[in-house]
């Protein structure tokens, strides 16, 4: 009977350690699939590059002009002694073969050449792709003939007439423009209009059906999956800017309402058990001082609740940046490089979406960009935590 | 006498000067507002509900462009998700997406209700104080995971796997997009909620129990599953409650691996599947059209799923709490 | 007369805190003594040693000797869970399982493993009948235990341990949380009790203690002031803390 009972008894505990551990390795490996194939894409170019590749169909500025460059030593590929660039043959995500650009002289040409039909200058830099050379007197530089051919043919001695080349893209740096412009729009209007409900709530509301009403038609709103708040941002925010002639159709402005009313409850919550932590005290010293209610609220409690408003706004920001559902609704899912709030967008979240749901996904850059949303996540809980320990040692003293 | 005499509190009088008068106007501003402030943040619950009704409700009562309303019987009843060309049908059917979200956020609870409560007890009575602040870090961080990360983890890491899995016992999957992968996904973003509010209940037990069970000669094993997490029932319930509904209304991280069944219901795990919300995200072409306003009919239907589970849920809390207990 | 426990040099401290100083007590079968003192003097600390329930905190430390008939308890290959089903204990407030009364009564042998259904109705009755409670719940066993009132949900407790078949039932001042009626119903139980069980009780009332006990200890700061049979030491104390306690100068 009694070695029976240590049988199912370690048993039972076994299973309770057992589920701690896949507890516990779900983080881990969450965490290690994202880094490991999303590390190789992450660098300072990607939060500054375009995201859609742009083909630009150049000239040179003055065509025959000759120079001559030097060779810097720590390239080995290819180089054009005429125009001051190296090329290299590499592979593009999909697998092809391209030419890139591997440097560029500051005084190269190829720095101010201006696009064929519009006449405005662009500039060839690192890592575009070149995918023709046509010229005067040669034959065309083609991808195929590889990228030691053309460097050769660039010196030869015949005018460029044309230089088709490619902006790669790949980067996010509209969708960190649209989050960084959602998050603001969003506190702009959300921290105001929560704060002013939790303080009118906590300070001044009396405990009456009407109180205890809108306190459970607030707290409903957690139980709404987003995605419901993305169909009543279609139906509701996008026509409300419209009628205000702020934007038409999808929008940062109508997504950032959306994020709004997505946050009032937790904005709404935290807000109140900061401002209930502040002592009675405070408050009557106030009061009896001669300040009225509103004063003694601006004054002397909302100062002491500060900590309490920052963690909120913290969980604010790591929620802006981790939502999709709704974002997907009403700020649509085409990625832009030049983000206007009157416009649609993709968050960062709502970028991976478009990544992966097109075929084939594109698994790498989705992880780097998650890489990017986990670490702000990451930073962003630890703030909270560090906050919430400081706020206590206040609170203790 | 003075510039407090005290009367005349809040309502300006003649006594007042203008600074004081100014004040009082102020406090007066001030307090609506944040009244309306209030007032307004509790309007939204009702702003979404009839919103999203009004327009979910027009298929079924509009002509839809000349393509006829959508029977309502029909839309939740049928289980073929569009039968006939898109943009020239109305034959919607959810009746099967139905069946699916249900189907698997109970085989989700089922799954991680376990997983959950027995963290939440290795971390209250099993784990040494630093141990139990290191889980309580991880699990905090699993809760602010966003849902598209767990999805792209699942597209990426779980669907290989599954797909591989399958195949070596000859199974064909459809690269692994499955009821599985979505229950796996789901079961994975609700174990921090289930673990975090289990914890709490399992705290909450009066310790004199635990002693009084000790007392008897049964062993701390014992005393966890036969004392502690019964008497901690009616937390986990909450939890699971909480659990379910948040699995009813996840959209994004399945709809990257549940692999858009077009009808149903499944309940085979290795086949794809479709729920309400991933239906609502699937091949949005237009923003116009019965084909887009359906979503919204979808959208209802959810609100609705998910407000009766949660009654029922309740009521057989109550039920089962009222055994045993005040 | 063989000692139940034999206690020598006992020391108790929680971290830094003493709880007890040098101990030396002999407990002695079927009687019932009564361990008396202030609040904080350490009775129920010492009460908590002989079934060492003091394992529960982790700052406790224990040097010394407690022997159950010929066994030091705290060897290390001591089975603690054998132990408790030969020492019982029943708690100052009424803790029973939020389970029916004929759960609670049947936890402790259904942990040991007894599952036949006839087997545990006796088991149960039988306990309920020594506690005096039967007659009170025998038609409604099914019910919640929370259903009774505090003196009843006491004698519930009583009676769950008595289904260990305990030879030594620990009670850390069963009756403090009830009414005068109730405390006399368990007072009364508790002399029936005393003919086949050994039971020491912590009691905050030297009243209860010269009314009821055979025995009785009297601790005071940690330590063992004075202990004899309970007549001598109310009528004629040989310590003068004891005498100061005794006639109400202090505690």
């Amino acid at each position: 009977m009694h070695s029976k009972r240590k049988v199912i008894d370690g048993t039972l505990k076994g299973m309770t350690i057992g589920a701690a551990l896949t507890t516990a390795s779900a983080l881990f490996i969450v965490f290690y699939f994202v880094f490991t194939t999303g590390f190789s894409l992450l660098s300072f170019d990607l939060l500054v590059t375009d995201y859609n590749s742009v083909q630009y169909n150049a000239v040179l500025e003055t065509p025959n002009q000759t120079m001559e460059f030097e060779k810097p030593e720590v390239i080995d590929s290819p180089f054009s002694y005429k125009y001051g660039i190296a090329l290299e043959d590499s592979r593009n995500k999909d697998g092809e073969s391209i030419i890139s650009i591997a440097y560029v002289d500051d005084n190269s040409p190829l720095k101010t050449l201006l696009d064929k039909e519009s006449g405005e200058p662009i500039e060839a830099t690192k890592n575009n792709v070149i995918t023709r050379i046509s010229y005067e007197a040669s034959p065309t530089s083609l991808t195929r003939e590889g990228a030691a051919s053309m460097a050769e043919r660039l010196d030869s001695d015949t005018t460029i007439r044309e230089i088709i080349f490619i902006e790669p893209g790949g980067g996010i740096r509209g969708s960190i423009i649209a989050t960084l412009y959602l998050i603001g729009l969003t506190l702009v209007m959300a921290l105001p209009l929560g704060i002013f409900s939790a303080i009118y709530l906590n300070e001044f509301a009396k405990d009456t059906r009407l109180t205890r009403t809108i306190r459970s038609f607030i707290d409903t709103l957690t139980g709404i999956p987003s995605i419901v708040y993305g169909l009543m941002a279609v139906s509701v925010f996008i026509p409300i800017t419209a009628r205000m002639n702020v934007a038409d159709g999808l929008s940062i402005y109508a997504g950032a309402m959306t994020m709004a009313v997505i946050l009032l409850p937790i904005l709404i919550r935290t807000t109140e058990e900061s401002l209930a932590a502040v002592p009675n005290e405070y408050r009557e010293a106030s009061l009896a001082l001669g300040a009225n209610d509103v004063q003694t609220t601006f004054k002397v409690v909302l100062p002491n609740a500060l900590a309490g408003l920052l963690t909120a706004t913290f969980l604010s920001i790591g929620r802006i940046i981790g939502e999709s559902a709704a974002l997907i609704f009403v700020m649509g899912t085409a990625v832009k490089d030049s983000v206007d709030p009157a416009n649609g967008a993709t968050t960062l979240a709502v970028h991976i979406w478009t990544l992966m749901s097109t075929e084939p996904a594109n698994v790498e850059l989705a992880s780097t960009i998650a890489v990017i949303i986990l670490t702000i996540v990451l930073i962003l809980n630890t703030t909270v935590k560090l906050l919430a320990k400081k706020f206590d040692k206040i609170g203790n003293r | 006498m003075g510039r407090h005499s005290g009367l005349s509190l809040n309502k300006p009088s003649n006594t007042d000067t203008n600074h004081q008068r100014f004040q009082k106007l102020i406090n007066t501003v001030v307090k609506r507002l944040v009244f309306l402030s209030a007032l307004l943040s509790a309007s939204f619950i009702i702003i979404v509900v009839v919103f999203v009704a009004l327009a979910g409700i027009e298929p079924f009562i509009s002509d839809n462009e000349g393509l006829g309303s959508v029977s309502f019987f029909g839309f939740i009843t049928r289980t073929i998700w569009l039968d006939g060309p898109t943009f020239s049908s109305n034959m919607y059917g959810a009746g099967y997406l139905i069946i699916n979200t249900l189907y698997i956020a109970f085989l989700t609870l089922a799954l991680s209700l376990p997983l959950g409560v027995l963290t939440a007890l290795f971390i209250a009575k099993i784990a040494s104080r630093k141990t139990a602040t290191v889980l309580r870090s991880i699990v905090e961080l699993l809760a602010a995971i966003p849902s598209i990360v767990y999805g792209l983890v699942g597209a990426g890491l779980i669907l290989p796997i599954i797909y591989n899995v399958a195949l070596s016992f000859g199974i064909q999957t459809n690269g692994g997009n499955s009821t599985l992968a979505a229950v796996i996904v789901l079961t994975f973003m609700s174990i921090p909620t289930l673990t975090t509010v289990s914890e709490v209940a399992i705290r909450n037990v009066n310790p004199s129990l635990e002693e009084a069970s000790l007392a008897l000669g049964a062993s701390k094993t014992q005393t966890h599953f036969s004392v502690l997490l019964p008497a901690a029932k009616s937390g986990i319930f909450s939890a699971a409650i909480l659990a379910i509904g948040r699995a009813l209304g996840e959209a994004t991280a399945i709809s990257l691996v549940a692999g858009n069944a077009l009808s149903g219901p499944t309940f085979s795990l290795f086949n794809r599947t479709a729920t309400l919300t991933t239906a609502m995200l699937q091949g949005m072409k237009e923003t116009t059209g019965l084909d887009y306003d359906i979503r919204f009919s979808l959208g209802i239907v959810l609100i609705v799923v998910i407000l009766i589970t949660n009654f029922a849920l309740n009521t057989l809390k109550k039920k089962v709490g009222n055994v045993h207990a005040q | 007369m063989n000692p139940t426990f034999k206690v020598e040099n006992l020391e108790v401290a929680y971290g830094e805190t003493i709880a007890l100083k040098d101990i030396n007590l002999e407990l002695y079968p079927k009687s019932i003594t009564a361990l008396i003192g202030p609040s904080g003097c350490g009775k129920s600390t010492f009460l908590r040693t002989l079934n060492r329930m003091n394992d529960l905190i982790p700052v406790c430390r224990i040097s010394g000797r407690v022997q159950y008939h010929d066994q030091d308890i705290y060897h290390k290959q001591t089975d603690v869970i054998n132990l408790r089903k030969s020492v019982g204990m029943v708690f100052q407030k009424p803790n029973p399982f939020p389970m029916s009364i004929f759960d609670n009564v049947a936890y402790g042998p259904k942990r040991q493993g007894i599952k036949d259904k006839d087997t545990l109705n006796s088991i149960v009755d039988k306990a309920l009948k020594q506690a005096a409670l039967f007659e009170e719940v025998s038609d409604r066993l099914d019910a919640s235990a929370r259903s009774l009132s505090g003196g009843q949900q006491q004698r519930l407790c009583i009676a769950r341990a008595l289904a260990m078949e305990p030879e030594v039932i620990l009670m850390d001042e069963p009756t403090s949380a009830l009414d005068p009626i109730a405390t006399q119903k368990i007072e009364t139980l508790l002399q029936e009790l005393k003919k086949d069980y050994t039971i020491i009780i912590v009691t905050h009332s030297m009243h209860q203690a010269a009314r009821i006990s055979d025995y009785t200890a009297f601790f005071y700061m940690g330590e063992l002031i004075e202990t004899s049979d309970t007549d001598s030491l109310f009528q004629l104390p040989k310590k003068k803390q004891t005498e100061d306690y005794i006639t109400g100068r202090f505690g």
